[in-house]
């Protein structure tokens, strides 16, 4: 298992995503190279409360390619760090950013992904259409005349390059209520670009219309029969369609939480500690950020403790505790701590309750469906050899 | 389910837990709020405890006090015939005064480690002696291996009162032998407490510590968010541990870990070296000649914080 740490480079952003949960993003906090490194000695030299085989640096933002030259010192001393101190992480580690795309051909970014290439994964945000992607992925500035100013067109002449140097790549989109009716072409768009694999998730908070439900079973459902009747189910995957979503969960063997929170590390230009980036004051609406420790006390392991003893039964309400399409639904330990009615993550959010339905039923449709097709043509077996493996969206 | 029902007639009343008072200013709660609380535990059917400050309360306020059947928390200043159960804030005590009382001495870790020898005499005379620790947070590894002396020291004084054919009461040893299931605070459980200012609190810590973090008041009634994350079966750590003295502190919870519901290291290990403790000492007893025999032993472990295995249980 790896560990992943987060370095929260800049609270900034090219962009002003419409349904972006970062809701204090500022150009003023920036890291510092002192408090990067800070937090690399700290983590470094506490190799014994690291005991994970290896290690994801992850660096987000904002943006993080707005900081590439603070990340490509960073890189530069983790691993020069990690081999000096004779580290178990040195070899075993991987650079991950998440990033809008906007970037991505600069010289700087290029020469960075040319070094560190052999250790590196990049994943571009990229919504769908251009419609759909500049609905919700805006620039700050507004055109001249006041419009608003779609990114499409800048991460999409990225995406050729970005494939070439990551084959594999995959790409996250996020889902809004006003996305729903974008969701088909969306995702039939990005295979055309070349992106075999597109990971999708609805966000965690309230924002829900009534009757989304609905439009959105039928866009999956719109989609179900695109992917079939096209024939894209043998190359390409959606995440939104997996056999293991929509059954009852064991309620004392399948009582695992489904977040990481807590094992998970996330420092910030102050030089804080946070269970994950989601308690860093910028992604909260109504609570304080919950803080774990800071790069020169170290970490409080009592504020670890919660996290680390969470499970599903015991943050869920009644509903979800006997919810027979269980399986699949996930939470945002985050996004559980900012909705609660008081200062704890142990209250899951549900936002999202009717939506995992709608999922679940088209995603019975899916299958049911894509089976039948593969009986009638006896594929069935040469396809539960070969077919690909989606990992489940969490955040 | 609600069972108790704590009134802090003054700022200033005394603390009888880990909690310090940290307002200086006497405000007596009005008699008017005393009167809706006592309206409020009778139609709830709510045991008073009423905390008093170290001083006096006017005759009218007794007077009210006196409409409803209840169990007065008094300092020792004010110690009478009327108190239920008396709290020490110092170890400058002569106990002699405390002949069959009830007694709450709030200690440090510092203070218990100097004076733990005078507990032999006052254990000799007192009904019931809980021992208070107010810095159990800050323990260190010094004050760890201190307190596993002080409980060893303890057990054989204990052990030498019931050889004696006295029965002591004395929550950091005798309480884990006697009981069967866990016993802890339950404060936002079955206890609640009002506060001088009117507004309820899932206990006295809670109004000194966050007051504005309050649980309804008198007018509006009770109204306490996540109410389950107050009850055993809602605590990931305690609902596995047999720790069954243990405070369980919801204050000191939330004030080291930001949860009500999870313990902090320090905490669980005090309340193990106390079960431990316990657990010698009934050994012990039991090698002279029948004790408790309708009790279970209490099994030996392998650690003293149980967070250690929690992620076994998941």
């Amino acid at each position: 298992m790896a560990k992943n740490i987060t370095f929260i480079v800049t609270k900034d952003c090219q962009l002003a995503c419409k349904y972006c949960y970062l809701v204090g993003k500022n150009e003023k906090e920036q890291m510092s190279w002192e408090t990067a490194k800070a937090a690399i000695d700290y983590i470094l030299s506490h190799e014994d409360e690291f005991r994970e085989e290896s290690v994801i640096w992850d660096f987000i933002g904002g943006e993080p390619f707005m900081e590439i030259d603070l990340i490509d010192k960073i890189c530069d001393y983790l691993k020069t760090e990690m081999f000096r101190r004779n580290h178990h992480w040195f070899n075993s580690y991987r650079f991950s950013f998440s990033t809008n795309g906007i970037n991505y051909h600069t010289p700087k970014v290029q020469e960075f992904i040319k070094k560190n290439i052999s250790h590196l994964s990049i994943g571009i945000t990229i919504d769908g259409t251009e419609r759909k992607h500049d609905l919700n992925r805006i620039y700050k500035q507004s055109n001249p005349d006041g419009s608003e100013h779609g990114s499409y067109r800048d991460v999409v002449r990225n995406i050729p390059l970005w494939l070439e140097q990551f084959p594999g790549g995959a790409t996250k989109v996020t889902i809004s209520s006003p996305d729903i009716p974008y969701i088909k072409e969306s995702v039939l768009h990005l295979y055309s670009l070349g992106i075999h694999e597109v990971n999708i998730n609805c966000v965690f908070e309230d924002v829900w219309q009534e009757g989304d439900d609905k439009l959105f079973e039928d866009q999956l459902m719109q989609l179900a029969d695109a992917i079939i009747d096209g024939g894209y189910y043998t190359d390409y995957a959606c995440s939104f369609y997996s056999e293991n979503i929509g059954k009852p969960l064991d309620p004392e063997l399948e009582n695992q939480n489904w977040c990481g929170a807590g094992k998970m590390l996330a420092v910030d230009a102050a030089g804080m500690f946070y269970p994950c980036t989601r308690f860093a004051g910028y992604s909260l609406r109504e609570k304080k950020p919950l803080i774990i420790g800071n790069v020169r006390d170290g970490i409080d392991k009592n504020k670890l403790r919660p996290f680390l003893t969470l499970d599903r039964m015991t943050q869920s309400p009644d509903k979800c505790k006997t919810c027979e399409v269980a399986s699949g639904c996930a939470w945002c330990q985050g996004e559980n701590y900012d909705a609660a009615a008081t200062s704890t993550v142990y209250q899951r959010a549900t936002a999202i309750c009717l939506m995992h339905k709608a999922r679940v039923r088209a995603n019975n449709y899916y299958w049911n469906k894509l089976y039948r097709k593969l009986e009638l043509e006896g594929q069935r077996e040469q396809y539960e050899k070969n077919k690909r493996e989606v990992k489940p969206v969490d955040c | 389910m609600l069972q108790y029902l704590v009134i802090l007639l003054d700022d200033t009343s005394t603390s009888y837990c880990h909690y310090g008072v940290n307002k200086k200013e006497r405000r007596l709660i009005s008699l008017d709020h005393l009167r809706q609380g006592i309206r409020f535990g009778m139609v709830e059917n709510l045991m008073i405890q009423f905390v008093y400050p170290d001083y006096a309360l006017p005759q009218e306020y007794l007077d009210v006090i006196d409409t409803i059947d209840h169990s007065n928390i008094k300092p020792m200043a004010v110690l009478d015939n009327d108190t239920d159960i008396v709290v020490l804030n110092s170890w400058d005590y002569d106990a002699s005064k405390l002949k069959d009382a009830v007694v709450v001495l709030r200690t440090g870790w510092k203070q218990l480690n100097e004076n733990h020898g005078m507990l032999k005499d006052l254990l000799a005379v007192v009904q019931r002696l809980n021992v208070v620790i107010t810095d159990v947070e800050r323990m260190t590894d010094s004050d760890r291996e201190q307190y596993k002396t002080v409980l060893a020291s303890l057990g054989k004084e204990v052990e030498q009162l019931y050889v004696d054919g006295k029965s002591p009461q004395f929550n950091l040893l005798t309480d884990r032998m006697m009981l069967t299931a866990m016993n802890n605070c339950n404060a936002g459980d079955t206890t609640i407490t009002l506060a001088p200012n009117g507004k309820f609190y899932t206990c006295p810590a809670f109004y000194y510590e966050e007051e504005s973090n309050s649980v309804g008041d008198l007018d509006s009634g009770l109204d306490i968010k996540n109410k389950q994350l107050y009850r055993l079966d809602h605590a990931p750590i305690c609902r596995k541990c047999d720790a069954w003295q243990c405070r369980r502190c919801t204050w000191l919870n939330r004030k080291t870990t930001l949860e009500v519901n999870t313990p902090s290291h320090e905490q669980c290990v005090a309340a193990h070296l106390e079960r431990n403790a316990s657990r010698d000492l009934m050994l012990s007893l039991r090698s002279k000649g029948t004790f408790l025999p309708d009790k279970e032993e209490i099994k030996e472990l392998t650690y003293l914080d149980p967070f250690e295995i929690a992620t076994q249980w998941k």
